[in-house]
């Protein structure tokens, strides 16, 4: 019986689609998190009778045709690169991109990587590094003496030493774009890095044509809607559960026919 | 007397397929553009098989056939994504894309860009305008479809509105010959693809859910469901008339 699998394949992908939910209220808070969603397609079709087979030798023939679909597949998760908010922090390595773009990270191994969470803080040599503690290209190193920081919106940081009057640029900052920022691998830890899918990278210094500016003491928030979330989530639960009807269903007709004797 | 069995067998036969439609249907709740479909049965009227009417003659024996699926083809909930990329068509139209296989066309206007900038659909199928792939440059910013499908850009480098041309949307004389070719694309089977007219209006930002109502489909499955059980029990009536016919016609009197 057919039906079971069908219901089967509906019930499996209202499964992942909790999943995404539920990865997304889990990022609620995460920054720069970009939340996702689950996107579905019907499966093949098994034709029993083509649609336009003839019916008779007089020409006429089959309006519609018998066309069984065999379920439903995730088509893909993808990414809304939608702009999150920008909360204010007051940290000077707190960094948010307000537009397109990623900061560039190299890894402990040399790979680049690339990420929108610029809750960066200084390693033990005085260097810009994420969280984690990877430096953020082109690993600009803060002086000790540093008075005061400021990273303007174009990417340039400058900063303040004692015994002068005039702020001192120490590098620059910058950015990374992609042809298609929905097909970047995610990595964890807030991380991307470049796939066939994603495109060859582009950077650019913020600010410029097609990149966004920073900000400096404010992180950009996650773009995830609980809302919305909540209310997918309610609809994703019904949709399982209708599907675990015809599974009954088709599950009683079957207990009908071996009891036919 | 077989005949009763046969004609509740092809019930039964219809009722599985009904059931596998109805299954597929809910299987494609979140589907977005999805057409439902329904079984269409007939009667197919056998005069050959004709059992013996009371007082003489013939009655016709008439058994169900499923004749064919048929599509619903009303449009389904437009759901407000904000998404630039996401697109809803109002009207009978398609949009195209270039597959391996050749030409397919879909109302699910969920479009993603490839690594070359181009729109795509989820499976990486080319969305075709008036002028093959619509091809989106590293600059480029602010995509605008118009209700018409002409798209329209803006080059930050120049920051000034360019026109990538026009998407193309079409529609068919006869909906319902197309096949369905599964990842919610359609085959024209042959059919030509006429240019849509302007009442066929896209809108961005907007996607089209299926169209399939979760009350009318479990409504649906008990009542097949029930048939199918009815349809049984005649079974079972009929065999058990048909086990006391021996028993008693057949019994040796006793002497």
């Amino acid at each position: 019986m057919r039906a079971l699998s069908i219901a089967a394949t509906g019930m499996m992908a209202q499964q992942t689609n909790v999943e995404v939910i539920a990865n997304n209220l889990a990022n609620m808070n995460t920054t720069a998190y970009k939340s996702q969603r689950a996107e579905f397609q019907d499966l093949l079709y098994e034709n029993i009778e083509r649609p336009g087979a003839a019916t008779a030798d007089t020409g006429s023939v089959l309006p519609s045709g018998i066309q069984i679909g065999v379920g439903v597949r995730t088509a893909a998760t993808y990414r809304l690169t939608s702009q999150g908010n920008l909360a204010q922090t007051g940290n000077p390595y707190d960094l948010a991109i307000n537009g397109k773009g990623y900061f560039h990270v190299m890894m402990p191994d040399s790979t680049d990587a690339y990420t929108r969470a610029g809750a960066f803080s200084l390693s033990p040599d005085g260097q810009i590094v994420t969280e984690k503690g990877f430096i953020v290209v082109p690993g600009i190193a803060i002086p000790q003496d540093a008075l005061s920081v400021t990273i303007n919106a174009v990417g340039q940081v400058q900063v303040l030493v004692a015994g002068s009057n005039l702020p001192q640029t120490l590098g620059q900052l910058e950015l990374a774009r992609f042809p298609n920022d929905s097909g970047l691998q995610a990595i964890g830890d807030n991380l991307f890095t470049e796939s066939p899918a994603s495109g060859a990278v582009l950077t650019g210094l913020p600010g410029s044509p097609g990149f966004g500016t920073l900000q400096q003491g404010y992180l950009e928030t996650s773009n995830v809607n609980a809302v919305q979330e909540i209310t997918d989530l309610i609809t994703a639960q019904r949709a399982y559960e209708m599907n675990s009807k015809i599974i009954s269903a088709a599950d009683e007709m079957l207990q009908i026919s071996s009891q036919m004797s | 007397m077989e005949n009763t069995f046969l004609i509740g067998l092809s019930q039964q036969i219809a009722s599985h397929r009904s059931m596998e439609v109805i299954a597929n249907n809910l299987a494609n709740l979140s589907t977005p553009a999805y057409k439902r479909e329904s079984v269409a049965f007939e009667q197919y009227m056998m005069n050959v098989a004709a059992t013996e009417a009371e007082g003489g003659g013939t009655v016709p024996v008439s058994f169900v056939l499923d004749r064919g699926t048929v599509r619903d083809l009303s449009t389904g909930r437009f759901e407000q994504t904000n998404g630039v990329l996401d697109f809803a068509l109002s009207g009978p139209g398609y949009f195209v894309v270039d597959t391996p296989e050749g030409e397919r066309y879909t109302r699910n206007g969920h479009f993603q860009l490839d690594n070359q900038g181009r729109v795509v659909t989820d499976d990486g199928y080319v969305v075709q305008s008036d002028g093959g792939a619509i091809a989106l440059q590293q600059q480029d910013s602010d995509i605008a479809v118009g209700p018409d499908g002409t798209i329209s850009i803006r080059n930050q480098v120049g920051a000034s509105v360019q026109l990538l041309g026009k998407m193309r949307i079409v529609t068919f004389a006869d909906e319902r010959t197309l096949k369905k070719a599964g990842r919610s694309l359609f085959d024209a089977a042959g059919q030509p693809a006429t240019p849509a007219t302007a009442d066929v209006r896209v809108h961005q930002g907007v996607i089209e859910k299926g169209n399939v109502e979760p009350v009318v489909e479990i409504t649906k499955m008990i009542d097949v469901m029930r048939a199918y059980q009815a349809s049984v029990e005649m079974t079972k009536g009929s065999e058990e008339l048909l086990k006391r016919a021996i028993e008693q016609l057949g019994a040796v009197p006793q002497v």
